[in-house]
């Protein structure tokens, strides 16, 4: 009984217990303390990769081919965030609420029309790039466009969910105002409510920019080229001085996209990724002309990508594309239900992997985040006598190094990394994917802290309490819900991303996925995704469930 | 430290800094998109590719080894057989075994270096597709097992024998490599011996090189690949057989085969598949040039094979599952 | 000037779930009419005021304006009343972070098509009508500022301005000088009343002196039922007490 319960222990307590325990179930599950799981074997090798971080091949060559693999990882990114965002801003308007209550004023309609956009998108946002790369691959070939589409698809979807919720979030009294003063209700939507959520959708795009190099660096791996394909081939054939040269392109590569993008979004006045419920006034310090001149620079670079890469548009829908299609569709149906007793301990498996991985960033995370924090340096909140001292400089920047290195390589890389050391299955696996997400965790984390309100710190600070208390009473307090939050999005993210690194020998339903699309067993690779399907949404149920009884709380 | 001078410059800076880079790269596009047609993967004239597709004749192979290497074979095969066939001929990359067969089934690729059981899937879902011609090697094919020193296993005589890899860790090469899993996995069932009987899961590495590199280095206690990559690489002296050596060569069996589309026919005439047989099997080591693609491909010189040759990989496929 | 009502309201009950904003109230109001609501807060000038313009509809009774039933209209011909009749919000209701121009020129909207109404967001269209409404509200400087960067009195002005460029035949300004000065108050009154004659003014007050001074009617509002309705000679000091009384 939960409600007796309650009265005793807060549910978040309850709800860490409940993780606590999911922790140990999910390290028990990956063998950690039945069978074998570390490799000593491997450690030699692991070393002369780690050694080689300090020597990377320079070579005039592998220079060459690192820019022009750059370029394409580039142009891939802004192509798909292109899309994505364009796809993002039409589904996002149709599935938001405020546009079927008060534009279309279909009350009765509403909840036939906004339900099912919303669960009509909640499909393709379930499903992996990695996966619709692999769809677009059956039906348009070799062509770049596939990683384009890969990317534009599920981000198209996930964008389309969050401008929703940035539309249906913003005030809607000036958009009432006018539609009561005869205004035609698209005409004041266009007028009121755009503009009001203009910046938190522009924010959000460059954000989504960042994620879409990350997954142009994964759609590489599947053989999209640019610098995941290269990465990749170096790594199997253990070449780890071309490897690491790869590395710090990667590196620069992300580095440059989070900079730009902060840079932009401060300028702007919002100031943090994805957390745009938190209505901070605006300080702007950029004029809506200087936001337009961004625009001209923007189309110039989405019309090079696209020129860059050169997507074949017209495969789209030609007829040869929907022969394939259809045949690709005859040849999954019907869905091969015969190894569905097997699909169970593969989805405790999934889920465990994706538990360990969420721990291991969260836990990773919050390491980090603080001395990667800003505010620490700057307000000399934690330093105050304010004597020159380097050593939390120094400390930012290796964080900083750290989380991002953690970033920029993808989760299959970090999982064949750390399969020198461990023997194949979920371990492996939730170390590579806990590793690529805490460098997003810790980054976010430390957007937290930096976007903190310090006038609450400044008066525990002013009252003679030590900093570990103002840490303890002021900064963990205001930080940890968002925390939380974040960690709790991220394993919905991770859940999804155990496809891709079960692609390269991690356990779960990933490797299965791999082996059936090897053997082109499509009836039962049907079957398998239906699978992931329903884990996904559960975990996006439970993740929902957590949150809100965490809010109310 | 690379890294560092950003931190300090202030945001305006940056912000030129930014800008004057943007302008610096995109001036440079051009250029970098002119120079890389020959690079692995061309992504920018994939579309001249498709626009004059129905006159390219279009070849790939599954990536089984050093990419680098396929693409300097594959470039001069090009070549050979264009001047041959008097046709435009061209190599694609493709970066794993399932999309080298996916690539011949959409109809980007006209003819494909197959190993055994991917030639047999592609020629499944591509109806009409024929095995055109192998190497001579290819008809009596090998794999062989191999083993780090320092794991104690020690050379052995015959299949049975293959239990004393029994809780040694194992690595394969990649899931649908022919040589490196398919026929590997069917001889060890042969002599009792299951996935779960090694230490820990049994590894993928992808490719005959990554084998070979990982039970040098290892990793993993014992592995298998394909014989004549192994032969190579002896040759090449990139082999430290202070650590690693065989110990146990397989029985025989076919492996590697051209496959070529049904759709060229209509493109270039009935008799294509014919010529390009033809064409193929004069390679003749003694003229300089197609001395170097036969030693590229390890081969004294190719022979043809017929779809029949492969029932037996076929059956086996169904065996383990690879094939549905 | 015609006797007709131009706005009539005839036994109008309005709930919110149990709550009853607003009990069995009547009124006839002619067009050229200055009416003053007055009330405590929570007596139900706002709920008033977003009936008249037809953002709610009443729970039993009926509002007419302009000779039509408001709540039977089709959409299209809804919207034409509507137009007609412009508000003032207390809380204005402006779009915060776009320019003085485009939240004056809103006030066309009703008129302007889509297309219009896009390009005037990027380059502002109508210049001068805006130009002119700012300048009867005294701003005309701030035609290019955005808008959450001016105080709240020049913000109330923006609203007005808005109104103005509508040029509706009603306007209805629930609390237009409740967070203003005396002398702001004055000025926005004066504003206000120096429109037109033939244009009809609704408007909510907390400030009975301002509604005597300026309004021709006072209607009074007590608990969500009308107390008194009267020529603003024939309100006495009694009627004010009782209509304050707690």
């Amino acid at each position: 009984m939960s409600r007796p319960a309650s009265r005793f222990i807060s549910p978040s307590l309850q709800w860490g217990m409940i993780g606590l325990i999911a922790i140990a179930l999910s390290l028990w599950q990956a063998g950690l303390f039945r069978q074998t799981v570390v490799n000593f074997n491997g450690f030699p090798l692991l070393w002369r990769f780690v050694a080689a971080s300090v020597h990377p091949d320079l070579s005039y060559d592998l220079l060459a081919t690192t820019l022009q693999a750059s370029l394409v990882t580039l142009a891939y990114a802004v192509c798909g965030t292109f899309l994505s965002v364009t796809i993002g801003a039409i589904a996002g308007v149709f599935c938001s609420e405020v546009w079927w209550l008060e534009v279309l004023r279909a009350k009765r309609l509403r909840y036939f029309g906004f339900h099912s956009v919303r669960a009509i998108l909640a499909f393709p946002r379930a499903i992996h790039e990695l996966i619709w790369g692999l769809f677009f691959l059956n039906i348009w070939g070799l062509d770049p466009l596939v990683a384009v589409a890969a990317i534009a698809i599920p981000f198209g979807a996930i964008t389309a969910k969050v401008f929703s919720e940035i539309l249906d979030e913003t005030p809607r009294q000036p958009l009432l105002a006018l539609i009561n003063s005869g205004v035609a209700p698209i005409t004041a939507f266009f007028y009121t409510l755009l503009p009001q959520a203009f910046l938190n959708l522009l924010s959000y795009s460059f954000y989504r920019f960042e994620c879409s190099i990350r997954s142009a660096a994964v759609l590489g791996i599947i053989g999209a080229g640019g610098l995941g394909y290269e990465i990749l081939l170096s790594l199997q054939s253990l070449r780890y001085e071309q490897l690491w040269t790869f590395f710090y392109a990667l590196l620069i590569l992300n580095g440059g996209v989070d900079i730009a993008s902060a840079t932009l979004r401060n300028q702007l006045g919002c100031a943090s990724r994805i957390d745009l419920n938190s209505h901070r006034p605006t300080k702007r310090n950029i004029s809506n002309s200087r936001i337009f001149s961004l625009f001209p620079i923007a189309i110039a670079g989405v019309a090079l990508s696209f020129w860059y890469i050169q997507p074949d548009l017209s495969k789209i829908g030609s007829p040869r594309s929907q022969q394939l299609l259809h045949q690709i569709v005859q040849t999954s149906l019907p869905p091969n239900f015969t190894g569905i007793a097997e699909l169970i301990p593969l989805s405790v498996e999934t889920v465990a992997m994706s538990v360990l991985a969420i721990a291991i960033a969260a836990s990773g995370g919050l390491l980090l985040a603080f001395p990667a924090a800003q505010i620490f340096l700057l307000s000399g909140l934690l330093n105050r006598r304010g004597n020159a001292n380097l050593f939390p400089l120094v400390l930012l920047v290796i964080a900083r190094i750290v989380l991002l290195l953690c970033r920029a390589i993808p989760a299959p890389i970090w999982a064949l990394v750390v399969l020198y050391v461990l023997f194949p299955g979920i371990l492996p696996g939730a170390i590579g994917l806990g590793l690529h997400n805490l460098g997003i965790l810790g980054r976010l984390f430390a957007e937290v802290i930096e976007n903190l309100e310090q006038p609450p710190l400044k008066a525990l600070s002013a009252g003679g309490t030590p900093n570990s208390l103002v840490f303890l009473y002021g900064v963990l307090p205001a930080t940890m819900p968002r925390f939380l939050a974040y960690t709790l999005y991220r394993w919905e993210v991770c859940m999804r991303e155990t496809v891709i690194v079960g692609l390269v020998g991690a356990g779960g339903l990933g490797r299965l996925l791999t082996e059936q699309l090897s053997s082109f067993d499509y009836q039962s690779l049907i079957v398998t995704l239906g699978a992931f399907l329903v884990l996904t949404f559960l975990v996006d149920w439970i993740s929902g469930r957590v949150r809100r009884s965490l809010r109310a709380s | 430290m690379w890294y560092l001078p950003n931190l300090e410059i202030s945001v305006l800076q940056l912000m030129k800094r930014l800008l004057t880079s943007a302008f610096l790269f995109l001036s440079l596009l051009p250029l970098s998109a002119c120079s890389n047609n020959s690079s692995p993967n061309s992504s920018a004239n994939s579309a001249a590719q498709t626009k004059t597709q129905t006159k390219t004749f279009v070849t790939g192979a599954i990536p089984d080894q050093d990419a680098e290497k396929l693409q300097r074979l594959y470039g001069k095969l090009s070549q050979y057989l264009e001047a041959e066939l008097k046709t435009p001929v061209s190599y694609k990359p493709v970066t794993d075994y399932t999309a080298a067969v996916t690539a011949f089934k959409v109809g980007d690729l006209d003819m494909v270096w197959f190993g055994g059981l991917t030639g047999v899937q592609a020629r499944l879902q591509v109806p009409g597709a024929e095995a055109l011609a192998q190497r001579d090697i290819d008809a009596k094919f090998h794999s062989v097992f191999i083993a780090n020193k320092n794991s104690g296993i020690q050379p052995i005589n015959n299949l049975k024998e293959l239990t004393v890899l029994k809780g040694h860790s194992f690595t394969f090469g990649s899931e649908s490599s022919t040589s490196g899993r398919l026929m590997p996995q069917y001889f060890l069932q042969q002599a009792g011996v299951t996935l779960e009987d090694f230490k820990g899961q049994s590894g993928f590495s992808q490719n005959h090189d990554a084998t070979i590199a990982l039970v040098t280095a290892g990793t993993y206690d014992a592995g298998v690949l394909n014989e004549q990559v192994w032969q190579k690489r002896l040759q090449e002296g990139k082999i430290d057989r202070s650590k690693i050596d065989v110990i146990w060569r397989s029985p025989e069996y076919y492996d590697y085969h051209w496959v070529i589309s049904p759709s060229v026919k209509q493109r270039f005439g009935d008799d294509f598949p014919q010529k390009v047989q033809t064409a193929l099997m004069k390679l003749d080591p003694k003229v300089a040039e197609q001395k170097e693609i036969l030693e590229l491909f390890g081969a004294t010189k190719f022979v043809p094979t017929k779809n029949e040759n492969y029932a037996r990989i076929e059956q086996v496929g169904r065996e383990i599952g690879k094939i549905k | 000037m015609s006797s007709d009502p131009i706005i009539s309201v005839d036994r109008v009950t309005l709930q919110f779930g149990q709550f009853t904003a607003l009990t069995d109230i009547s009124l006839h109001i002619v067009a050229g009419e200055r009416v003053a609501l007055v009330g405590s807060s929570g007596a139900g000038k706002s709920t008033l005021i977003r009936l008249l313009n037809g953002t709610l509809e009443p729970t039993r009774g009926e509002v007419q304006a302009f000779g039509q039933k408001l709540h039977q209209l089709k959409p299209k011909h809804h919207r034409q009343i509507q137009r007609q009749i412009g508000t003032i919000y207390q809380q204005l209701h402006l779009v915060d972070n776009l320019r003085v121009i485009h939240n004056v020129n809103a006030g066309h909207l009703g008129h302007w098509s889509f297309l219009k109404a896009l390009i005037s967001l990027i380059v502002p269209l109508d210049v001068a009508t805006a130009t002119q409404a700012l300048a009867q509200v005294g701003i005309p400087e701030k035609l290019y500022d955005r808008t959450d960067r001016l105080s709240g009195g020049q913000q109330q002005r923006v609203a007005i301005a808005r109104v103005l460029v509508q040029n509706p035949m009603v306007i209805l300004a629930d609390e237009p000088i409740s967070s203003l000065d005396r002398e702001l108050s004055r000025e926005v009154m004066e504003i206000l009343c120096n429109c037109q004659s033939s244009r009809t003014l609704i408007v909510s007050l907390h400030d009975v002196d301002v509604a005597l001074r300026y309004c021709d009617r006072m209607i009074g509002l007590r608990r969500g039922r009308i107390l008194f309705d009267a020529p603003s000679t024939a309100v006495s000091s009694e009627m004010i007490a009782d209509l304050y009384r707690l």
